[in-house]
């Protein structure tokens, strides 16, 4: 039941197969079973079986709200949930109760969704590893995967298992750990460069990125104004569906917010054919750093849609060199304003020292931010100074209407989807990744995706293959602002065409005590 | 709470200018609901720049003076201001473009040099706050939702009276001077009150606006009181104005009642004038009686009349008034002192 997807289990509950309870229970029970992934910060365990007990009352006066009545999902640490601690990942927020739920969150729960928990981040959703929280970092589930350990039996290095733990990317990581190992149907993830993105490719889910002004970033802790969307995870392209159809919407606490959409999304039609539809591939998007697995996976899916009919173009977005750069003068810019709330004052983590307002301030925040944090609230600064704001911050803002209208031209040219690889390679082990730090990484693992942030597209990864490493690796499709339903209305129809295998976790149930033994060895310290 | 920044262009000269400027801006402000613009709690900042010139010249180096918190001080500041850069510039200085804060105990403005160098306050353009388009009747889009977009043409009509509008309003509608308009609205609750009174009584109204302006103000400033700490309420003076105009009672005998409902006894116009027996004399037989024996008792003073010192009446209708104490019209004594004087 817990590998069904979200149709199927909400048909099951329909019909009574399974109560909400039960598959509550389960989802918890499992939830315990794979504590060692870390992929929860806040487990809302009597919270969810209340919700459970409700959408059973409402099952059995044949009232159920709808697809995600009784349905199990988890929400990442940085969206507000009334009652439930909202942390970010940080000492900044850690014990801090919201008196509200974000838009999404309610909606939700209006909808009789089953809250399991908060998931685990990157610390205020800045990273792409999840693994600079104060929580600790999150374990792909595909480590323990039969897919990876068989191929990993074969390499004649393979050292202590549980000690070459790969990452989930990030910053959703924990949400994307919760879905990948069944814990939950669906996760909200943030998606500010790739936050959501990154994390499918590397666990083997769809992670889709709706279209900015889409959904409501209300009580979503913000990262970057301009940026942010909420995202969805989830192991099928037609439950990211009925989750985008619950979420989306315009919303009077979000200015942003758009009020006519074009496609209000719902059910996906099944494509037949695909002979009407133009595929582009930027050109520019063909890098040495990109893996040749990935690379190759890429031409076969090109070679795929031509096949079957679909135009296929090579295009170009000239100013994508640019993009990383200009990405990071306006999210640290953003940051810098956005971070100024957290004064210890109102709410959250606030220091001993009482000398005076800007000495609690300064130890306040020294303490409650972790490095990578208080770098870019410093950059932003800097870019934001006067003396600098022309140069750095301006000059961003007109590059990156520059790679907005690459994007616009590109869709002109008849281009109706472009098809680009989401991540550089598989997902990488944990004590390789933190060889490079924060920054280097987030710039290195966002180039596919931060460019989609800063147009305010529609994008979303799709599961492809298997590496040689018996590791997922994900396919971005990204589409025009506001053409969401066609967007995923085609990531569909590829989803069917590659046929994604399922992740193999038995082993993990039953070596659930050996992996939690070999846990204890390999963690490792992290710094304040 | 929404920050609201007003700059009025440089054509302002004097303090007392700026102050009437800013007072007008506080009670539109306070009309249409937007503030209560209450300087003293800050709710409403003024900072004022004064630059001074020759006629024709361009405009002066401007100083910016803060730290005011009231009207009174604004004037006082911007008059100061004027004064020292008139005075540095006629003695062979120069005026810095400087920020200046006035201290309103020495009643001057002093540079603020302590301050190292300028804050940067490094901000940049709020991305939750997409941009503000204002339409008209004739540039609003076709088929547009009206909760989406902003038709100022819309909200010109549903915005309440202005100050101008009502002080207008009040002069059609009350005969009163433009000058009476402007103490009624400038002073916090009084033109409620006013409309008050006016509502319950059938005394005329400017026998109405005469009593708020000059007595009910004038015992609410001589005691530094607000008109929402007045012991008499409107409904008292509308009793009262009502006795004065079915000439119950004279307009003397109604003052004297206004100092009893001062002191805040509890006590109804009509029961003070019962308990002390202001009524007018109603009947002319009596009070020709009184004169003609008041004449008789005081012969001296009729000669004087006679002689034709004209304040020797006025002794007489004192001497009347008192025997009656106080209850008749001093009018009607004079008539009929008058009347016997000549037959």
């Amino acid at each position: 039941m817990l590998g069904r997807t979200l149709q199927e289990v909400s048909a099951a509950l329909k019909q009574g197969q399974i109560t909400p309870t039960e598959l509550c229970q389960k989802c918890l029970s499992l939830i315990k079973k794979t504590k060692f992934l870390n992929a929860y910060i806040t487990v809302s365990e009597e919270v969810a079986l209340k919700q459970a007990e409700e959408s059973e009352k409402r099952y059995k006066n044949g009232q159920s709200l709808g697809d995600l009545d009784g349905i199990p999902v988890a929400v990442k640490d940085n969206f507000s949930t009334s009652g439930i601690e909202t942390t970010c990942a940080s000492n900044m927020l850690k014990g801090y109760i919201p008196p509200y739920n974000a838009t999404v969150v309610q909606k939700l729960l209006d909808q009789g969704a089953l809250l399991m928990g908060k998931t685990n981040l990157d610390e205020f959703a800045m990273g792409s590893g999840s693994t600079d929280g104060i929580f600790g970092p999150v374990k792909n589930p595909w480590s323990y995967s039969k897919q990876y350990r068989e191929k990993r039996k074969q390499n004649p290095h393979s050292k202590n298992e549980d000690s070459d733990w790969l990452i989930t990317g990030g910053s959703s990581g924990g949400s994307a750990a919760a879905v990948s190992a069944f814990t939950c149907y669906a996760a909200l993830g943030s998606d500010t460069g790739g936050s959501t993105r990154n994390p499918a490719a590397h666990c083997g889910l769809v992670g889709f990125k709706p279209s900015y002004g889409l959904v409501s970033r209300h009580g979503l802790i913000p990262l970057v104004n301009s940026m942010d969307v909420p995202g969805i995870l989830t192991r099928c392209v037609d439950d990211a569906a009925i989750v985008l159809g619950a979420l989306a919407g315009p919303d009077p606490k979000d200015s942003t917010t758009v009020h006519d959409p074009i496609n209000k999304p719902f059910m996906l039609p099944s494509l037949a054919d695909v002979s009407k539809l133009c595929i582009g591939i930027p050109k520019e998007y063909l890098i040495p750093e990109l893996s040749s697995e990935v690379r190759s996976l890429w031409s076969k899916a090109a070679d795929l849609f031509e096949s079957e009919g679909a135009k296929v173009l090579e295009v170009s977005l000239p100013h994508t060199s640019y993009s990383i750069v200009c990405y990071h003068v306006l999210c640290t810019s953003e940051v810098a304003s956005n971070m100024a709330r957290f004064d210890g004052l109102q709410y959250g983590h606030r220091c001993d020292i009482n000398v005076s307002t800007e000495a609690m301030y300064a130890a306040t925040r020294r303490e409650g931010f972790n490095d990578v944090v208080r770098g870019r609230i410093l950059s932003g600064n800097f870019f934001l100074l006067k003396e600098n704001y022309e140069n750095y911050f301006v000059k961003a803002q007109k590059v990156r209407r520059l790679i907005a209208n690459d994007f616009v031209n590109a869709f002109n040219s008849g281009v109706d989807v472009l098809l680009t690889p989401t991540t550089l390679s598989e997902a990488v082990p944990y004590l390789e990744f933190i060889k490079e730090d924060n920054r280097t990484r987030s710039a290195q693992d966002d180039i596919f995706t931060q460019a989609v942030n800063m147009a305010g597209l529609p994008a979303v990864s799709i599961p492809v293959a298997l590496s040689n490493q018996g590791l997922p690796i994900g396919l971005q499709f990204i589409g025009r602002a506001f053409c969401d339903q066609q967007l995923l209305t085609v990531a569909k129809w590829f989803e069917k065409q590659v046929q994604f295998p399922v992740i193999q976790l038995q082993e993990l149930m039953d070596d659930c005590s050996a992996v939690l033994e070999n846990e204890k060895s390999a963690s490792v310290s992290l710094k304040q | 709470v929404g920050l609201l920044e007003v700059v009025l262009e440089p054509d302002l000269s004097c303090g007392e200018e700026a102050a009437t400027a800013v007072r007008e801006l506080q009670l539109i402000l306070q009309a249409l609901g937007t503030s209560q613009a209450n300087m003293a709690e800050g709710q409403l900042r003024v900072d004022a720049n004064i630059s001074v010139h020759h006629p024709g010249e361009p405009l002066g180096v401007r100083t910016e003076v803060k730290n005011l918190n009231s009207i009174r001080f604004l004037a006082k500041a911007i008059d100061y201001e004027i004064q020292r850069q008139i005075n540095e510039l006629e003695n062979g200085g120069e005026i810095l473009n400087e920020t200046r804060s006035f201290h309103y105990q020495l009643g001057c403005t002093m540079s603020m040099r302590d301050k190292e160098g300028k804050q940067d306050y490094r901000f940049m353009p709020e991305p939750n706050l997409p941009p503000l388009v204002l339409y008209d009747a004739t540039s609003l889009p076709a088929g547009a939702d009206p909760q989406q977009v902003i038709n100022i043409d819309q909200i010109r009509e549903t915005l309440p009276e202005l100050p101008s509008v009502t002080r207008e309003r009040l002069v059609q509608q009350y005969g009163m001077l433009l000058e009476h308009s402007f103490t009624l609205l400038n002073e916090v609750g009084l033109l409620e009150f006013f409309q008050n009174v006016i509502k319950e009584t059938r005394a005329e109204p400017k026998k109405v606006t005469s009593w708020v302006l000059n007595t009910f103000l004038g015992y609410l400033k001589q005691q530094n009181l607000a008109v929402s700490e007045s012991p008499v309420t409107p409904s008292a003076l509308a009793e009262l104005l009502d006795l004065l105009d079915s000439r119950t009672i004279s307009s003397a005998a109604a003052k004297q009642v206004f100092e009893e409902l001062w002191k805040r006894e509890g006590k109804t116009p009509g029961q003070i004038v019962s308990e002390k027996q202001l009524e007018l004399m109603e009947d002319r037989g009596a009070l020709e009686q009184l004169c003609h024996s008041m004449m008789e008792a005081h012969p001296q003073v009729v000669m004087d009349l006679k002689k034709g010192n004209p304040r020797a009446i006025n002794k007489l209708i004192g001497l009347v008034r008192k025997a009656t104490q106080s209850r008749a019209d001093p009018a009607m004594i004079k008539e009929i002192l008058e009347k016997k004087l000549s037959s």
